[in-house]
């Protein structure tokens, strides 16, 4: 194989490895009503799973963060640990 | 008084074109309110960089003629000139922004190399130097993989700290590639930082955000960024965007 190519799979596969600890992250963040630091995070997916050739993963921190910034008193809860569990369904997928 | 000194203005895409363009219609006393300017700067700066030849009156009152001819412009829009160069600008660039990823405002031709004497030892080619900011280290990765690929030299940041670190290291990096959401700082105030400091403040910067709005690009312009690109990254596009800017597209 291109050894370049090989380099790109290998960032890609640990991209893939890192989403089980991110998503903890963001159910940590959330558990603690952490929000300046959950949008953060969901920001840094929203722009980082689509580079990876995770599109949908991306759209799902995308709509999370979208609905963080226009709710951030978090008043709507439920629409978030729904979005965030998409976004879960996502990161879990083969 | 005091008002009209602390207004800002910036240049212009006509300012800049006068101001590297072959000859020129203004007068010396406007061409060096136009250097002045560099950028962007306050009516009160560039008084005292006239070293009081000038008063601050006279400034504002010549700035003024300058913004209504489009030479400069006043991005918060609170002067009574003409801000249209500016605003048109930001609409370009988000239109530019969603069309095709990315937004470049001006190409840096680097400076033409001497010709080699005849039997002279040949120079070595420099490799440009990127400065990538980025906080996912996986996307950092990716990105300092694809710039060496393409033969650059990388350096990558992160943090406040880091920043400033990798931009202290010699050689000067010939390009920032700056996120907008850091983890201890904001990416303008990076920018703006970059753009006030003697040693920094010609490096070309392009921002890399995942908002592509209008206010994000005003804010970009009125800060001084050379160029936007959205992710997530598109990597043909994002180099297509740095060799722009570098001038060796």
């Amino acid at each position: 194989m291109n050894p370049l190519r090989a380099e790109f799979d290998s960032i890609i596969a640990e991209y893939r490895g890192s989403l089980p600890a991110r998503i903890e992250r963001l159910d940590a963040l959330l558990a603690a009503g952490d929000i300046g630091a959950l949008a953060r995070e969901l920001h840094t997916l929203a722009g980082s799973a689509g580079t990876f050739g995770l599109p949908q993963l991306g759209a799902a921190a995308r709509a999370a963060g979208d609905l963080l910034a226009r709710d951030p008193g978090g008043a709507q809860r439920g629409e978030l640990e729904r979005l965030l569990g998409a976004l879960r369904h996502e990161a879990c997928k083969p | 008084m005091a008002a009209e000194e602390k207004r800002v203005y910036m240049l212009t895409s006509k300012g800049n074109a006068e101001l590297t363009g072959a000859s020129t219609s203004l007068s010396a006393a406007d061409l060096k309110l136009l250097v002045m300017v560099d950028g962007e700067a306050t009516v009160e700066k560039i008084a005292g960089q006239t070293k009081n030849q000038l008063s601050a009156e006279a400034v504002a009152t010549m700035l003024r003629e300058l913004a209504k001819k489009g030479y400069i412009a006043d991005p918060d829009g609170t002067a009574a000139i003409n801000v249209g160069d500016f605003f048109k600008e930001a609409d370009l660039g988000l239109s530019s922004l969603e069309q095709k990823g990315f937004f470049v405002r001006i190409a840096r031709r680097p400076e033409p190399r001497p010709k080699a004497e005849p039997g002279a030892k040949p120079v070595e080619k420099k490799k440009p130097v990127v400065l990538v900011v980025e906080d996912d280290p996986q996307l950092a990765k990716m990105l300092r993989t694809y710039l060496k690929m393409e033969d650059f030299e990388v350096r990558v940041a992160a943090t406040r700290e880091e920043i400033n670190k990798a931009l202290r290291e010699p050689p000067r990096p010939d390009l920032v590639l700056l996120d907008v959401v850091l983890p201890d700082i904001d990416g303008f105030d990076v920018l703006a930082k970059l753009r006030s400091h003697e040693a920094m403040k010609s490096v070309p910067v392009i921002m890399a955000t995942a908002k592509a709005t209008r206010e994000a690009v005003l804010e970009g312009l009125r800060r001084g960024a050379d160029g936007y690109v959205t992710k997530p990254y598109d990597m043909p596009i994002l180099m297509s965007a740095v060799k722009t800017v570098l001038g060796i597209a």
